[in-house]
């Protein structure tokens, strides 16, 4: 038998029996499919954190305490004298607050911090201003709100000026910010920012939840993470109590979680396409229980051992091949359609359309081999003498 | 043609043997009308599976073509059938998903005849036959004798020099068997060998040479000398 004999029958076996052989595919068509997607909405997620990389620069180091470890208002002064070359330093207390207006009510992230903030680069002023040296020395209850805070508060409309209530006082809204979107880190969407002066008084402490030191290089990050990881070892006998991380470090980890949660997704979906193959050796071996006869009749015309083997297996790689294009297909419409319908971002890799071709080409080939062995080794004899 | 030495053939039943057929010894000469009969059992059946090398002789020596074949391989066979020997069953054995055409075609598929020349020779066998007009019919909408000439079309296609008929006219009814018998009988007279299991003295008393086996022994080699040419 020529291979294109070979190929014909295989496809016209399938179009002997096409609802079955739909049937059969459809374990194919998701798993493969579901490789593409899953893969596209891991990768999505990867390439916030790479994005956020490339725009914010990693020379950024973040420090915070460990526990009940004393972080007055006061380090900030010290990490800035601690280091040896100029950096901006930029303390925050963070606490959830309820808020509201006169017409409207929520819960925000209020942080307590200086006019540096603003020059961290992670945030942008919409309407108004950021908090002014002269408004944190004047301890003024003034307030700056993330873009879903304008958005609940104010329903999307200019705050600027108008009075929100914080934890009983009132404030006044001198600015708002641009949309920060859902990024791999705590988004600011939901915070409003207030002079930390205020914040100690108002949360009746000097407790600092974080520090944020921004360099002028990666470089100098590092060597900066490097030393104030002595400067609080040394401190505190213990290389626990204050935890410094540089952004880098913080984003790899992302990274690294991002990288198991793609490989989860794209193991979850080979088992799809595991459980597809089973699904067509199931039927093969169904299918050549019911063709005995006709395995029989072509043996006693002259098909060898491998003519039948090849005529099984051909069928089988016919079918995950067919269910692969079709999964193929589904796979990136819907890769398509994710970003619309989730609100998740999926970025499509050609590697999973090529990883999901290979898998079920071997699919079809490793579980049709059983049965197509099982054909070829069928007693003529008997074969032509089977009755189902 | 076929010349049998000694042959015997047994079957393993749980720990026990069964000799189904012991010591045959006969010749079939090339372009022979040879009818194999016998009572039900006793091994007819068995006996046109080794000639067609579905089966294997336990001993003995089996020369087909002057060729020993007693130790072909299963592939060895296959080319074997493929090339020179053609079967009639008695239950026609047709694959009932082909047409009648694909049906004749198939011996050719397994000699890597491309598509177009394989139709135009599996018409020209079903015009043969007299079923031109149904080459695209399946089986199960052609009648008994239909399905029956569909097969011996098929079993001549390939031009093989041997032609094995298992009971051919067992499921048809007497005038239907009588057209199959002549069919077989133009093909004989066309040169080609032909051997044929069967329990009606009708068509055993229109071959020229008749095998009797009675409980697995060849009992008698009956031959009408004066018709052989
Ligand atoms: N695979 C097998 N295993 C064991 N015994 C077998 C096998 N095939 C056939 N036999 C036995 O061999 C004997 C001869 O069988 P065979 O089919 O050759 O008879 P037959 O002459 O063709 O009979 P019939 O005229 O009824 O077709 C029978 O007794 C049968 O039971
Ligand atoms: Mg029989």
């Amino acid at each position: 038998m020529t291979w294109r004999d070979g190929v014909l029958l295989a496809f016209k076996g399938m179009a002997g029996n096409k609802l079955r052989a739909i049937l059969t595919m459809l374990g194919v068509i998701i798993g493969v499919a579901a490789v593409i997607v899953l893969v596209a909405i891991g990768q999505g997620a990867s390439s916030l954190v790479t994005s956020r990389i490339e725009t914010l620069g990693t020379n950024v180091i973040f420090v915070s305490p460990a526990g009940g470890t004393p972080f007055p208002a006061s380090e900030a002064a010290m990490i800035t004298r601690a280091l040896p070359f100029p950096t901006l330093v930029v303390p925050e207390m963070n606490t959830g607050a309820k808020v509201s207006t006169l017409t409207a009510s929520g819960g925000a992230q209020i942080v307590g911090t200086t006019s540096a903030y603003i020059h961290l680069g992670a945030i942008s002023i919409a309407a108004g201003h950021f908090l002014t040296p002269l408004e944190i020395a004047q301890d003024q209850h003034v307030a700056v709100l993330g873009a879903n805070q304008v958005q609940t508060l104010f329903g999307g409309s200019n705050p600027v000026g108008a009075a929100v209530m914080i934890m009983g006082q009132q404030f006044r809204v001198i600015g708002a910010l641009n949309v920060v979107g859902q990024g791999p880190g705590a988004s600011q969407d939901n915070d409003i920012f207030i002079p930390m002066t205020v914040a100690q008084s108002l949360l009746s402490t000097t407790q600092l939840s974080q520090v944020t030191v921004k360099t002028s290089s990666p470089d100098q990050a590092n060597l900066a993470a490097d030393y104030l990881t002595n400067f609080y070892t040394n401190a505190f006998g213990s290389a626990t109590a204050v935890t410094v991380a540089s952004e880098d470090q913080v984003l790899q980890t992302l990274q690294a979680t991002r990288a198991t949660f793609t490989n989860l997704l794209a193991g979850t979906a080979a088992i799809a396409l595991i459980v597809g193959g089973i699904g067509i050796m199931n039927i093969m071996l169904v299918s050549v229980t019911e063709r005995t006869r006709e395995i029989g009749i072509r043996q006693a015309l002259g098909a060898t051992r491998e003519d039948i083997l090849l005529q099984f297996l051909l069928e089988s790689m016919a079918m995950s091949l067919s269910g692969g294009t079709i999964g193929a297909i589904v796979g990136v419409g819907l890769v398509h359609l994710v970003p619309v319908l989730l609100k998740t971002p999926a970025v499509f890799s050609p590697n999973a359309l090529i990883l999901a071709f290979v898998f079920s080409t071997a699919v079809g080939l490793f579980f049709g081999l059983y049965p197509a062995i099982k054909a070829s080794g069928l007693d003529p004899i008997q074969a032509l003498r089977y009755d189902g | 043609m076929i010349r049998m030495v000694s042959v015997s053939k047994e079957y393993p039943m749980g720990s026990e043997i069964y000799p189904i057929l012991e010591d045959l010894t006969f010749h079939v000469p090339k372009g022979m009308l040879t009818a194999i009969i016998g009572p039900s059992g006793s091994g007819k059946t068995t006996l046109l599976n080794l000639i067609g090398g579905l089966d294997t002789p336990t001993h003995g020596q089996y020369f087909l073509n002057e060729q020993d074949v007693s130790h072909f391989s299963r592939e060895q066979w296959a080319h074997e059938r493929n090339r020179t020997i053609g079967f009639v069953f008695q239950s026609f054995q047709l694959i009932t998903a082909l047409s009648a055409r694909d049906n004749v075609a198939l011996p050719l598929v397994y000699r890597g005849i491309p598509p177009k020349v394989r139709r135009l020779q599996a018409d020209d066998a079903l015009e043969q036959v007299g079923l031109g007009h149904r080459r695209l019919h399946r089986p199960s909408q052609l009648s008994g004798g239909q399905q029956q000439r569909v097969a011996i079309a098929r079993a001549l296609i390939g031009d093989p020099a041997l032609i094995l008929a298992d009971e051919p006219t067992g499921n048809l009814d007497q005038a239907t068997g009588q057209e199959i018998l002549e069919l077989l009988q133009t093909l004989n007279r066309a040169g080609k060998t032909v051997v044929i299991v069967t329990h009606s003295a009708e068509v055993a008393q229109a071959c020229r040479q008749i095998i009797q086996i009675q409980d697995g022994h060849v009992v008698t080699v009956a031959q009408e000398m004066e018709r052989v040419r």
